[in-house]
C-alpha cells in the first residue's frame, strides 16, 4: 500500500469534508465499544487475563531469536518451508516465485496486513497471478480499484450500503440490490468460484505456536479455512513479533482477542493448521510456506518503543478513539489506522514520513486502557513526538513559535506584560460574549469549536492580589 | 547474506546476545515449553452434566441449533428428523468416521468422503467440543475430512456428551495425548459462518455453512 501518512492534515479535512463517510463512521461507532464492553464481563478476572497476555507477549519478544528459531525448527519438523524477508519487496518476490514454481495462475487470499504493507496484489498481477480477497470488506475494496482499507478487522467500515451496492452492480454485472443477506450471498457464490479454482491460498496469521510450528488463524467468514483447506499451496505471510510459546498461550490470547475486537467470546472459526495434508487425507495443501517478515520490526526490538511488538491487531484501541471515529481510518495514510497506526507507521515507514501521527490523538488514554497486552499507547505517542523535536523534524513555523515562546518565558517581566496584553486583548474580542467563534491569529483552533473567553486577567495577576489580601 | 541470517543477526544484536546468554535463554525456552503454563481461567463447572448444559447454552448463543438424544442409535433419525423440519435434502456427505450407523435406515442417503462444492450437508462428529464457549474441536484426518464442516449449506455435528470439556487448554491437552502429534488442521467451529461487514449488518452464511446443528449424544 502507498504509504500517504505525510497527507494526514489534508486526509483528515477531506474526511471531516465527505458526508457518507461521517454518517458510516456515525452508525459503526458504539457498536464495537458497547459489545466489547458486555463480552469482557464474562471473563471473571479480565485484569489478570490481560497481564497474563502481557506477559506471554514480552517473553517472546525479550527473546525473539530464539523463540523464532524454534519455531523454524518445529515447522520444516512438519514439512513446512521457512522463509524470510527484510521488506514489502522481498515479499512480492517470494511470493511470486512460490508462484511459478507451482504453476498458480490465480490466488485466493484471506485478510493479510502484511500483503497490504508490501503491495502484493499489484505485483502478482504483473506476474500474470490473479490475486483475489475473499474477506467480503477487503474484497468490496478490491473490486473499487484496490482501495485502502480503513480498519483492521472491519475493512469498509467507512462504507455505506448504496456504494457495496453500485459496485457489485457494476462488477457482477446483476441487477442492483441493496439488501445485505443477498448481497453477501452474490460475493459467497463468486467467491465460492475462486476457492475452488485457485491453485494458490494466502493467508496472513494471528499468531505462530512454536511449540508446534503452527500458525493460528482467526476468522468469522470462514474464508481462511477456505484458502487453507482447498487450494495445493498455501503462503503464510506474518511478521516476526507473531510467535506465542505454546498451545496454552493460544487459549490465554484467544480470550482476549475476539472480545476486544469484535465483542464476540470467541470468532466463529479458530484453525491451527500444522504442516501439509497428511497420507489418505482429501483436503489440505500439498505445500506450505511460511514468509516471516521483518519490514522495520527488527529494529523495534530492545528500543524504547518494544512495548509495541505486543500488539495482537484486535482493533479496540481504534474502536476506542475519538480522532479515529472523528475522521475514519484511510486519513491515516497506511496500512494501520488509529492509535496502534499512529505508532506503527512512523516506526515502520521512518518519522519524517508521517510527521503528524503522532499529533493525531488526544492522549484521552481510552486506547491504553482498553488494549488487550497493555500497550501504553500514549506514552509511545508521546515519545515519538520528543524524537521528532530531537531530530528537528517539525515544520520551521513550530519550531520557530517555540523557540519564541521560550524566549519570552523564561524573561518573567516580559512574560507578565505579554499575557496581560493578550488576556485584554480575547476579552475585548470576545466582546462581552461568553466565548470567542473564531481566533484571527489561530483559526484552526476555533475550526469545530468555541474558545473560551478569559476573565481579562492572568493568573498572576490575580495572585499578586489575592496573596496581598 | 541471507535475509534469514540478516534479520536473526539484527535482532540478535538488539537483544545484546552472546554465547553464554544464548544457552540461559534457550533453557528459559525449553521449561516453558515443558511446563505449558496456563494463564487465568473463567471458572466452568467440575459435573458433566452441567457442562453439557454449558455447551448447549452458548451454541445456542451462537445461533447453532442443539438437539440431544440418547445413543449414536438415535442419530440417524434425529438427522432426517432435522432435515425433513427445515426441508432439506435428505442427502448427506459424511466422515468415514460415522459411516457404520445406519444412515439408510432413517431414509438418509449418505456418502462416507471429503465435501464438494455441491453437496448440501456435511454430517461430522467432533473431536471434542468446549463448553466455556460453545465451540466444536474438529481434528482433520482421513477419517475426518475438513471440507465435510466447511463447504455444505448445512453441517451438523454429533457430539458425544463424554468429550464436552471446559476449555480450550482440555481440548489440547487431550489432542496430545490421543494423537501424539497435531493433525493438519485443527479447526474451531462456533456456530455458522457470519460477516459484518456491510454497515456491521450480521449476516449467516458467508463461505461457510448457514446452519450449524448439534446433535448432542448422551449416552455414547
Ligand atoms: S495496540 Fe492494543 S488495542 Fe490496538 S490493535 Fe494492538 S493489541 Fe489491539
Amino acid at each position: 500500500m502507498k504509504l500517504r501518512a505525510h497527507r494526514f492534515k489534508q486526509n483528515a479535512l477531506e474526511a471531516l469534508a465527505n458526508p457518507v463517510l461521517q454518517a458510516s463512521m456515525k452508525k459503526a461507532k458504539g457498536k464495537f465499544v458497547d459489545k466489547r464492553a458486555i463480552a469482557i464481563k464474562e471473563i471473571d478476572d479480565f485484569e489478570a487475563t490481560r497481564e497474563a497476555a502481557k506477559e506471554i507477549r514480552n517473553r517472546v519478544i525479550e527473546n525473539l531469536d530464539l523463540w523464532l528459531e524454534k519455531f523454524e525448527q518445529a515447522a520444516a519438523a512438519r514439512g513446512a518451508h521457512v522463509l524470510w524477508a527484510k521488506d514489502g519487496a522481498e515479499i512480492c518476490r517470494l511470493v511470486v516465485d512460490i508462484g511459478r514454481k507451482h504453476g498458480v495462475k490465480k490466488a485466493v487470499k484471506s485478510k493479510s496486513m502484511l500483503s497490504e504493507e508490501a503491495g502484493l496484489n499489484l505485483a502478482l498481477e504483473a506476474a500474470g497471478i490473479q490475486p483475489v480477497e475473499t474477506d467480503l470488506g477487503e474484497y468490496i475494496l478490491q473490486i473499487n480499484d484496490n482501495e485502502p482499507p480503513s480498519h483492521i478487522i472491519a475493512p469498509v467500515v467507512h462504507k455505506s450500503l448504496d456504494e457495496v451496492a453500485d459496485l457489485f452492480q457494476k462488477t457482477h454485472h446483476t441487477p442492483r440490490k441493496t439488501d445485505i443477506p443477498q448481497l453477501t450471498r452474490e460475493a459467497r457464490e463468486v467467491l465460492r468460484q475462486h476457492f475452488l479454482s485457485a491453485e494458490m491460498g494466502i493467508s496472513g496469521g494471528n499468531f505462530l505456536i512454536a511449540e508446534t510450528g503452527s500458525v493460528a488463524l482467526v476468522t468469522n467468514e470462514g474464508n481462511g479455512r477456505m484458502v487453507t483447506t482447498l487450494p495445493r499451496v498455501h503462503v503464510v505471510i506474518t511478521g516476526i513479533e507473531k510467535v506465542i510459546p505454546t498451545l496454552e498461550d493460544l487459549a490465554t490470547l484467544m480470550r482476549l482477542l475476539p472480545r476486544s475486537a469484535t465483542g464476540q467470546s470467541i470468532s466463529n472459526y479458530v484453525s491451527v493448521l500444522t504442516g501439509t495434508k497428511a497420507e489418505g487425507e482429501s483436503d489440505g495443501p500439498e505445500h506450505l510456506y511460511f514468509i516471516l517478515v521483518d519490514n522495520g520490526r527488527a529494529e523495534v526490538v530492545g528500543s524504547e518503543f518494544q512495548d509495541m511488538l505486543r500488539c495482537i491487531r484486535c482493533g479496540a484501541c481504534m474502536n476506542h478513539c475519538p480522532v479515529y471515529q472523528t475522521i475514519g481510518g484511510q486519513a491515516y495514510g497506511w496500512v494501520y489506522p488509529g492509535p496502534m497506526g499512529s505508532v506503527l507507521t512512523p516506526l515502520y515507514t521512518g518519522l519524517e514520513n508521517a510527521i503528524d501521527l503522532p499529533h493525531a490523538a488526544t492522549l484521552c488514554n481510552q486506547c491504553g486502557v482498553v488494549c488487550p497486552v497493555k500497550i501504553p499507547l500514549p506514552d509511545l505517542l508521546r515519545k515519538l513526538r520528543e524524537k521528532q523535536v530531537e531530530r528537528h523534524l517539525r515544520p520551521w513555523f513550530e519550531r520557530l513559535a517555540f523557540r519564541l515562546w521560550a524566549w519570552v518565558a523564561s524573561r518573567p517581566a516580559l512574560y507578565g506584560l505579554g499575557t496581560r496584553f493578550a488576556v485584554r486583548y480575547l476579552k475585548w474580542l470576545a466582546d462581552g460574549k461568553g466565548s470567542i467563534p473564531r481566533l484571527g491569529l489561530a483559526p484552526e483552533w476555533t475550526r469545530g469549536r468555541n474558545f473560551p473567553t478569559p476573565e481579562g486577567r492572568t493568573f498572576r495577576e490575580l495572585y499578586a492580589q489575592r496573596g496581598r489580601a | 547474506m541471507s535475509s534469514r541470517d540478516d534479520i536473526l543477526g539484527r535482532v540478535r544484536a538488539r537483544l545484546n546476545r552472546t554465547p553464554e546468554n544464548a544457552v540461559t535463554g534457550r533453557a528459559a525456552i525449553e521449561a516453558a515449553l515443558a511446563m505449558k503454563a496456563q494463564g487465568p481461567r473463567p471458572a466452568m463447572p467440575s459435573q458433566k452434566s452441567a457442562l453439557v448444559e454449558r455447551l448447549v447454552e452458548k451454541s445456542l448463543g451462537f445461533s447453532s441449533t442443539v438437539e440431544r438424544i440418547g445413543t449414536y442409535n438415535d442419530a440417524p433419525a434425529a438427522v432426517a428428523r432435522y432435515l425433513a423440519g427445515l426441508d432439506l435434502p435428505l442427502r448427506a456427505v459424511v466422515w468415514p468416521q460415522l459411516a457404520h450407523l445406519d444412515w439408510s435406515g432413517a431414509g438418509l442417503t449418505v456418502e462416507a468422503r471429503g465435501a464438494v462444492d455441491r453437496d448440501p450437508v456435511g454430517i461430522t462428529g467432533c473431536f471434542c467440543a468446549i463448553a466455556e464457549t460453545g465451540t466444536l474441536m474438529l481434528c482433520g484426518g482421513p477419517e475426518s475430512p475438513a471440507s465435510v464442516s466447511l463447504l455444505p449449506e448445512t453441517h451438523i455435528a454429533l457430539v458425544p456428551a463424554s468429550r464436552i470439556v471446559a476449555g480450550m487448554e482440555e481440548g489440547f491437552a487431550l489432542a496430545r495425548a490421543e494423537l501424539g502429534q497435531l493433525p493438519r488442521a485443527i479447526n474451531f467451529v462456533s456456530g455458522p459462518s457470519r460477516t459484518g461487514d456491510i454497515e456491521q449488518t450480521i449476516v449467516l452464511g458467508a463461505h461457510g455453512p448457514y446452519r450449524v446443528h448439534l446433535v448432542v449424544v448422551e449416552n455414547d
